[in-house]
Parts: C-alpha cells; structure tokens; sequence
C-alpha cells in the first residue's frame, strides 16, 4: 500500500479576459495508506481541483503529488475515480462497465467475468449484469461506479460528490456502502462532498477547506467512520459528539459563505 | 364530505393507459393537466397519419378531377393519370429501360455517394472534433463549401468526372459529406469530460478512448447525420442525373419534362418520395436496435 504526499501544491487559473484565480495555495498534507480523507469546504475552495490534481487531470502550477514516492504526471488506474453521475458508458450494460477497466487492461475474459460477478454481488448488485444504465436508478448506477472503479484494484479511490445527486435515503445507504468497501478493502479515499454530515460520518479525517485563495483551513482526525459500520448510523449521527462537530463545522462554512457574499457584495 | 373513491373497474381508464390510434392517450395519462408542451408525451399518431396522407390525396384529386377542377390536366395530372403511367412504369419501363433499372440505378448512385461520403465525412468530423489544428485547417474548408448548391458544381464535375457515373457520384458525395462531418464533429464534441476522464483513469489509453468512448459516444450523432445525408442526396439525385444519364428517376423526371409528360414527371417524384421515405424508415429500425441508449442518458 501506498501513501500520498502533497507537497506545497498550488493552481492558478488564468482567465480568459486577463487576471487569474488561485485556486490552491500552497497546499500540503501526507495521507498515510487505508486511511478516508474527505474534503468539505464551500464553493470555490479548491476541493475539486485538489482532486482533479491527484487523479492527474490537471498538472498544478507549483508544487509536487506522490503516490509511494512516485510523481503524479497524469492519470492513471492506481488512483480510481468515482463522479457525481453521468461517466458510466450507456452503450454497455451494468457487467460491461464494470470490466471495462480490465478488457482494456486485455485481461483474460474468464477472469473478468468471474471478478465482475464477484463486484457485483459486493455492491448489492447480484443479477443486474444484463441491465442496461438507464434502466438503473440513481443509487444503483453509483454502486455500477463504485464496482467499475474496484475492478482495477486501484491503490487510492477518488470520489467527486459521489453521492450529491441522490435522495436522502438513498445517500444515507450508500454512505454505509461506502464505509463497508473502505473496511473491507483497505483502499485509500479521498471523497470531496459538500454534505457537512457526510464529511463528518465517512471521514476519518476531514479537511475544511477555504477559498480565496483554496486551502486547507483546518484538519480533523475523527472517530464516527471507524464505528459507523457496527453503531446504529442514525444515533451516531444523533449522538452529542457528532452534533457539536457538526455544528462547528456549520458555522465555519457559514463564516466562509458569509465573507464571500461581503466579499462579492462591496465589488458590485 | 364522503371519502368515496369508486374502484377500478375492469377496461376502465384507469387500466386501459394505451395510446389510441388516434394519439390521444386515456387512463393514467389523460389525467395529466399539463398536455401541451410535454413533448415527452407526444407520440406519432398513426390515425392521422391516415388522415393526413387520405387529406392529400382527396386535395390532390379535388384541384385536377373535383366536380371544379381548377388544374389542368396537362400541368397538374391527378391521381388517376399518375397511377396509369405508374402502371405502365411498371409493366414496359421507360425509355427502353424496365422500372427496376431506373429505380436501382438510382438507388446505387445515392448509395455509393452515401457511402463514400460516409467514409471521408466521418473520420473528417473526428479529427475536427479531437484537435484544434485540424478544427482550424477544416473549419473554413467546410462552411465556404457546404452552401454550395450541387447543380451549380455539376458543370465542373461533368468536366473533371466526364459525363459518366463519376460525376454523379460525385455530386451526391458533395451532396452528403458535410451533413457527416458536422454530424460526426458534434457527436465528438458531445462527449461529456468526466466519461473520457474515468476511462483515463480505468487504464485505457489514448487508441481505446477513441474505440470505446469517443466513437460510441458519437453514435447517435452520426446515425441523425446518415438520415439527414439520406433525404439530401435524394434532394439532389435530379441534378446528378440531369447530364448524361439514360437510366434513373432523376433523369426520368428530366426526359419526361421535355416531352411535357407531366404525369411521368410526378410518378418519379412519388417514387423517389415514397423510397426516400422507406429507406428512413429503414434507418430508423436500425437506429433502435443499434442505439437503444438514445435520449435515456
């Protein structure tokens, strides 16, 4: 197992019309092996992009990425990712995206199709191989991603607001799945989302980031991922502990969101 | 107030939701308030289809053998004239060559420049698509050549093509090529960055993005382009056969235009419509089986 390293990285984006934004700076953090990382933090914090840096979609002005002491240079399958919606392939059914990463890795079909079976029934999804996507709600086209993004046994799991355009039930299910594949895998991930509660109950570590410019404005390291799987969800997230974190966390985005409508406000 | 809500009763509105013939829907649909501007809801409706194509053909017997008629036979022939010449269209061909050598020698000139317009158009459209050299360099090509009519080339291509199929072939693939390409450019372009990112980040490379991405992807875009290239090169089959060919619909039309045989002239037109309207037909079935995804996404 791998860890990452985040060293001094910073993105400036240029503008079109003249200027730019800094999109980070100067971020650092080490993520050791196994370990969850969400990122929460309001619009325009960087959360994002500090992704998309990882992932290797885009190179960051300054500052380097290492995975296991290896330097990030673009994407590649030992960091899996996992969108919003939308990056599943229509045109194959549930089975065919899920080996998708393998067939192109020209993996031996018999396996294949015995590891895919096997994801399947990990996501909750035994029987729904011949199902086309579009036949699938929401939630069970997340868990097709979440089984796609296994297929590669990627060292570290990305996650862009995996679960932002599901229902509330459905979420709170598929946070329990999300806690199982991370207990039962051992797999590194780093999920961004903008769900206070969320970032609270799957992290074991949690950033709160902030913008102008994007950085990390506080770190914690939190208990509630490790039991989330064996305490009952619901009174965990009821429990005094959880409220008082949450409620800090809340009025410190809500000071963010605050100064950025001052901000936004006084330059029109 | 009573709570009474009477029970579904066997054929009922309620159990019976399918469309009639006549489009409009019963039961569970009927009891939407919001019909019009629900274009997910509309459907073709099979009864005015009838009604429509019934409604053209009384119009049409109305103005040229009515109890008024207001068009002259000789300018406008009715139904009954244009099916006697099918008939005989049929039986003795024209011009000493039967039905079928027309209509199939139309049909490959359309089908070759389809073809070969298909074949230059969709790898053009790509490239277009995937990088911004080629996108600057085909960009002007395209618009400056895509308005031109076919007929005001066709003197040119009758004196680099010769008089023979190569320069009606021609002339259709003018007439389809950029339909393809700006079709196959928009399919391209309609990829969504987070497909083409999570395949990056599932080990495919730059060959298999193409393959199993970008091309599926652009499917349904190049399927719309093939049926609008379709009614085009259909559009232009008259001027293809205008110069130099004996056998054809297009060139049947022009013959018979000269010897004022008005009824031949509107036979052909109905065959090439009736044809065109087949072949789309045709594409479409293909479409569902090879796209089923299509507007689901």
């Amino acid at each position: 197992m791998k860890d990452l390293s985040v060293q001094n990285v910073s993105m400036v984006y240029e503008l079109p019309k003249g200027g730019s934004v800094q999109a980070l700076h100067d971020v650092s953090f080490d993520l050791e092996a196994g370990r969850l990382l969400t990122l929460l933090g309001p619009s325009g914090c960087g959360k994002t992009t500090l992704l998309n840096i990882v992932a290797g979609f885009l190179a960051p002005s300054g500052g380097t990425v290492e995975l296991g002491g290896t330097p990030i240079t673009g994407p590649g399958q030992e960091r899996g990712m996992v969108f919003q919606q939308g990056a599943l392939f229509e045109w194959q059914n549930v089975a065919q995206n899920v080996a998708f990463g393998p067939r192109m890795n020209r993996r031996k079909r018999s396996e294949t199709k015995v590891l895919v079976n096997g994801l399947l029934n990990t996501v909750g999804l035994t029987g729904f191989g011949d199902k086309a996507i579009y036949e699938l709600s929401g939630g069970m086209q997340q868990r097709v991603a979440l089984a796609r993004c296994l297929a590669n046994e990627p060292e570290v799991i990305l996650m862009d607001e995996p679960l932002g355009a599901l229902d509330a039930l459905t979420r709170e299910k598929m946070q329990g799945l999300i806690l199982k594949l991370w207990k039962e895998t051992g797999k590194t991930i780093i999920l961004v989302t903008h769900s206070v509660e969320e970032a609270l109950f799957l992290g074991d570590k949690l950033f709160v980031m902030a913008p102008r410019p994007g950085r990390i404005e506080k770190a914690y390291e939190l208990p509630f991922a490790e039991v989330g799987l064996t305490t009952d969800p619901r009174k965990l997230k009821a429990s005094a502990e959880f409220i008082e974190k949450r409620e800090e966390l809340l009025s410190m985005i809500w000071g963010m969101e605050e100064q950025i409508m001052g901000h936004e406000g006084g330059m029109s | 107030m009573s709570e009474h809500v009477p029970a579904p009763v066997a054929g009922s509105p309620v159990e019976d939701a399918k469309p009639s013939r006549f489009g409009r829907r019963r039961g569970v649909q009927s009891r939407k308030t919001v019909t019009f501007g629900d274009a997910s809801d509309v459907t073709t409706s099979k009864g005015w289809m009838l009604v429509s194509l019934g409604g053209l053909f009384l119009l049409w017997w109305w103005f040229t053998r009515g109890p008024e008629p207001i068009l002259d036979e000789k300018t406008f022939p009715s139904p009954f004239a244009t099916w006697d010449a099918f008939v005989d269209w049929w039986r003795d061909g024209y011009r000493r060559a039967s039905a079928w050598e027309h209509a199939s020698a139309s049909l490959s000139r359309v089908l070759k420049g389809m073809l070969i317009g298909t074949i230059i158009g969709i790898p053009v459209g790509f490239a277009m698509g995937l990088s911004r050299v080629l996108r600057g360099i085909f960009d002007p090509i395209v618009e400056l050549f895509r308005p031109v009519p076919p007929l005001a080339l066709l003197p040119m291509f009758i004196m680099w093509f010769g008089i023979g199929e190569e320069s009606k072939v021609n002339l259709l693939v003018w007439a389809s090529v950029w339909v393809m390409i700006i079709a196959s450019r928009a399919g391209v372009l309609g990829v969504s960055g987070s497909k083409v990112h999570a395949a990056y980040s599932l080990g495919a490379n730059k060959w298999q993005i193409l393959r199993y991405v970008i091309l599926p992807n652009a499917l349904p875009e190049v399927f719309t382009g093939l049926r609008v290239a379709l009614g085009v090169s259909w559009g232009t089959l008259v001027a293809a056969e205008l110069v130099g060919a004996e056998k054809g619909l297009g060139a049947s039309i022009y013959i018979a235009s000269r010897f004022f045989r008005m009824d031949i002239v509107l036979m052909n037109i109905v065959i090439i419509g009736v044809i065109g309207a087949l072949m789309d037909l045709v594409m479409r079935l293909f479409e569902s089986r090879l796209i089923p995804w299509r507007g689901k996404g």
